[in-house]
């Protein structure tokens, strides 16, 4: 793996994680699914990104890390951890990366986890990947446990030994997230942690993952759909909508964030409690799924202020690897 | 054990709706064998006399009941070709053609299991879509037709192995303790007559393998492919397991358990297809007994037969169950 | 319901295309075969026993002086027809049995599905063999011993079909609009668990075609002279050595349809079964 100084080419030191016009195509095929994607992620911070599904944010999410079976990367750089991870049209390798700077939470809990080995092997085999700790020895074992119980998982000692299907869905994520925080990460990705689970338990996962980050001085890459969700947890939200990045922006102060139509309708979808019934809209149109390309806005035939140019024009990108963007071509977007 | 208790009365119950099957099979529809036991040129009284010998002129139930009994004593009745009491006959042929199913299982899963796991990966490949290929073909070949074209090529014009037989002509006077010529041998201490079974085996037991195989291979990549696409093959490949690892550990223990299940049946059906391979091979074994029993008419013979299968059968069904248990002993936790 | 005509786009290359043709020439050839003999497929002719092909006879003349073509031609008949009633008999009792367990539910079912699960074990050719003992050894036995043995198969996948349809929400809706039992199995079942019938049906027509060949192969099923394709290959087992032509083409005739089965069924098998449908 090389070394670069990223300074010269633009990507801030702070960066876990800078990615820049990077385009992702399936191997069979060649059909590119998403473009012209450009942001960073701070160490440190908790990076959202949202999207309907078919919206390719999954899809992105794992191919930069080489995680997804049937895409690969087309274009663009990916740098993580001040290392190349691809440039120029070609993949660096990715060495240990995956074992030990990369923490991964699946969507689904119920098929997450082998079903036939037990719990507590499946996190000390983690801590073996990347530390290389014998699996078997009491020092591996004690890892384990602490992490069951730093997840929240009651009588760690009898959860090691237990299999998958003795847990609920709630508590199966939090031994996958036991078993991502077992490697030390220095990214963790959580892919849509919570769409499994009933509205409460989503909430305590989040808030878990949330809090053991800020403690681990981790930096998070939380994908979901749920927008209010992201909002009121993570510090950036990057909004995708059919393979193309549509707004940054900071949760922190909504209202100084150039936010993107499509991101305004997301926003009055949201139901909460000061709005009536007919306050909150709905989008009208079918998401359109991933593979848009870069000619035009894919959101145009719902877009309330649609424009011929929005059709034809080139989409702009965040080159500049701001943290407030929006590729509105007409400029659009709640400012104050 | 409930699961246990639950799966051996269930044999046992089976076991009981078969024997009333050979019943009904030996005693009530092949129509009245006083006349034929009674032979030619009987007249009404003999025949009324060997019936009321037989027992025939009984009612249908305590028939029944004499013959469950007679079965549960061990006596099976004796053979007409081999004027011998069936048990003997079927302690002489039953090991033979165990061996070879033994043997030709062996392969099997062999071949299967790891075919099975690299196609699953290398899923859409050349090596995947050859080996699909070469299955297809396998499950389409008959085995008595593969049986025929081994032993040309392979015996008579390359003469690589024996042509037919248990043994070669120096040791045609083996005489093993279990009738498991592979056991028996190594136990007496000859290896020579050892290696002599084997080569006798090769062939049978490869025409007998293959359309089980190829099936086989089928099957178990159906099962390991479904496994590679869970999450959890996902979650391995992002803690940063090698593909032998995920292989090896991940896939495949999930993805032979359902296969066990068809592995489990294919053994009663291999042992019912020995016949085949015998034939052909000049191989003694229950197939070549019960269609010489039913060429003779000894129904009782071929009745004894589907019996001791049948026993076989259930045992390997059950045998199976116990594996399947061990494997999955996350099943046994209730949720 | 998938439209018969669709089966024609199905196909993906050069192989499954001759797959299906083959297996449409072979069905015609079940039925007509007869017509198209060019000899009397049961005239023997001690004389001219075993000659090799030649232009009057492409296939050559068995132990018996018959005209092999011919009895290929005339045996598919056998083979072919006695296949596809055992199929259609086991596919109707199977179905039945299947459909009928999932309504009655509870130890019923269970007790009817796991005799189906020990009876699926058991080795057809064995029981054949009682049958044949017991009825005397004919193709006919042979085909009661199979659908004897066969009929599980269906009992089971139809039942998992029909219990998995019947707790879809739209059986719901149907039964709380009144619509009765027998509607619902014709319009909602069968039409459903056709696709997934229709993928076994084709495997299982080569593994039967296997079955009944065997069994008169080893002689209880249809007794030599009929040209039945197994028995044909055991008529001329003893000649191998020396016309290998007597056991090649019977032997190439079962293995090339039983093939294009396969071929069609695993066809099918991508077309239709939507767990396996891979995600763009």
């Amino acid at each position: 793996m090389t070394l670069l100084a990223k300074d010269t080419i633009g990507v801030p030191p702070d960066d876990i994680l800078t990615v820049k016009n990077v385009a992702v195509s399936l191997t069979k095929g060649g059909r590119t699914m998403v473009s012209g994607v450009s942001f960073g992620v701070r160490r440190g911070e908790l990076f959202g990104i949202v999207g309907e599904s078919g919206s390719g944010k999954t899809l992105f999410t794992l191919s930069l890390f080489g995680l997804h079976g049937e895409t690969e990367i087309s274009a663009g750089e990916i740098t993580f951890d001040d290392k190349t991870l691809f440039e120029d049209g070609k993949r660096r390798r990715l060495g240990r990366i995956l074992g030990c700077r990369i923490g991964f939470i699946p969507q689904d809990p119920y098929s997450s986890l082998n079903p036939s080995m037990r719990v507590g092997r499946q996190i000390t085999e983690a801590i073996y990947l990347a530390r290389g700790t014998p699996p078997n020895s009491r020092q591996c074992r004690d890892e384990a446990v602490a992490l069951l119980a730093e997840v929240g998982i009651p009588e760690p000692e009898t959860a090691f030994r237990q299999y998958p299907d003795q847990f609920s869905g709630g508590m199966r994520q939090r031994i996958v997230i036991a078993i991502a925080l077992s490697q030390d990460p220095a990214l963790l990705i959580a892919d849509e942690p919570t769409t499994a689970l009933d509205a409460f338990t989503q909430r305590r996962i989040i808030d878990l993952i949330v809090e053991r980050s800020r403690r681990r001085n981790l930096s998070v890459i939380l994908i979901s759909h749920n927008l209010e969700l992201l909002r009121q947890s993570v510090d950036h939200i990057a909004v995708l909508y059919s393979g193309q990045l549509m707004n940054i922006f900071e949760t922190a102060d909504l209202g100084r964030n150039p936010l993107h139509p499509y991101t305004e309708a997301l926003f009055e979808c949201i139901p909460s409690v000061n709005k009536t019934l007919t306050d909150i809209r709905s989008i009208p149109g079918e998401p359109a799924g991933a593979g848009f390309g870069l000619t035009g806005c894919a959101f145009a035939d719902r877009c309330a202020y649609v424009q011929d140019i929005c059709r034809t024009a080139r989409l702009p990108e965040n080159t500049g690897r701001a943290d407030s963007f929006s590729a509105c071509l007409l400029g659009k977007g709640v400012r104050t | 054990m409930n699961y246990f208790v639950q799966r051996l009365a269930f044999s046992i119950l089976s076991l009981f709706v078969l024997v009333v099957i050979t019943f009904l099979l030996s005693h009530v529809v092949p129509g009245d064998s006083a006349i034929v036991a009674a032979g030619p040129n009987a007249g009404a009284e003999k025949i009324a006399a060997v019936r009321q010998q037989m027992g025939l002129d009984k009612s249908l139930l305590t028939q029944f009941g004499l013959y469950a009994g007679k079965l549960l004593s061990g006596d099976l009745g004796t053979s007409w070709f081999t004027h011998q009491p069936i048990l003997d006959d079927l302690k002489r042929e039953l090991p033979p053609s165990l061996e070879l199913v033994v043997v030709a299982m062996t392969i099997n899963l062999l071949v299967s299991l790891p075919l099975g796991l690299l196609t699953a990966r290398y899923n859409g490949t050349r090596f995947d879509d050859i080996v699909r290929v070469i299955a297809m073909a396998g499950a389409g070949l008959p085995i008595f037709w593969t049986a025929i074209l081994l032993q040309q090529s392979f015996a008579a014009e390359w003469r690589i192995f024996p042509v037919a037989g248990r043994l070669g002509f120096d040791n045609r006077n083996f005489d093993g303790a279990t009738g498991f010529y592979l056991m028996d041998s190594l136990f007496a201490g000859r290896p020579d007559i050892f290696a002599d079974a084997v080569m006798h085996l090769i062939l049978p037991a490869f025409a007998l393998s293959l359309l089980f195989t190829a099936v086989g291979v089928r099957i178990t990549r159906t099962a390991m492919i479904s496994e590679f696409r869970k999450d959890y093959v996902l979650l391995a490949r992002a803690k940063g397991a090698g593909e032998v690892r995920i292989m090896a550990r991940h896939v495949f223990p999930n993805g032979a358990t359902p296969s066990l299940t068809v592995f489990g049946m294919q053994f009663g059906w291999m042992l019912g297809a020995t016949v085949l391979v015998e034939e052909i091979f000049g191989r003694p074994g229950i197939g070549r007994y019960a269609v010489k029993a039913v060429t003779q008419s000894d129904i009782h013979a071929v009745v004894a037969v589907v019996l001791v299968v049948g026993l076989v059968f259930l045992a390997a069904n059950l045998v199976v169950d116990i594996l399947l248990y061990a494997l999955s002993p996350h099943k046994r936790s209730g949720s | 319901m998938t439209a018969r005509a669709e089966i024609l786009g199905y196909p993906k290359n050069a192989v499954e295309k001759m797959a299906l043709i083959i297996a449409a020439v072979i069905m015609l050839i079940a039925i007509f075969g007869g017509f198209l003999a060019p000899h009397d497929p049961l005239l023997i002719d001690f004389r001219s026993k075993l000659e090799a092909p030649s232009w009057e006879h492409l296939m050559g003349k068995d132990g018996s002086g018959r005209d092999v073509l011919s009895r290929l031609l005339t045996g598919a008949q056998l083979t072919i027809l006695s296949t596809f009633a055992v199929i259609a008999v086991v596919l109707v009792i199977g179905c039945s049995i299947g459909i009928l367990s999932t309504f009655l539910g509870g130890w019923a079912d269970n007790l009817l599905m796991r005799i189906a699960d020990i009876w699926l074990g058991f080795p057809p050719l064995i029981l054949a063999l009682g049958f044949a003992a017991a009825l005397g050894a004919s193709l006919e036995a042979a085909i009661w011993a199979l659908i004897f043995s066969w009929w599980p198969n269906y009992a089971r996948l139809s039942r998992m079909i029909t219990a998995d349809i019947l707790s879809q929400k739209y059986i719901a809706s149907a039964s709380a609009l009144g619509v009765p039992t027998w509607r619902k199995v014709v319009f909602y079942i069968i039409p459903n668990a056709f696709d997934v019938l229709i993928i076994q049906l084709t495997l299982d027509i080569s593994a039967v075609m296997l079955a009944i060949s065997g069994l008169s192969f080893i002689g209880v099923g249809a007794q030599i002279p009929a040209p039945e394709w197994g028995a044909m290959i055991a008529d001329g087992r003893n000649f191998v050595n020396t016309a290998w032509w007597v056991v090649a083409y019977p032997g190439l005739a079962i293995f090339v349809t039983a093939l294009s089965f396969n071929i069609i069924g695993d066809m099918l098998r991508r077309e239709l079964d939507p767990t396996l449908r891979r995600n763009t």
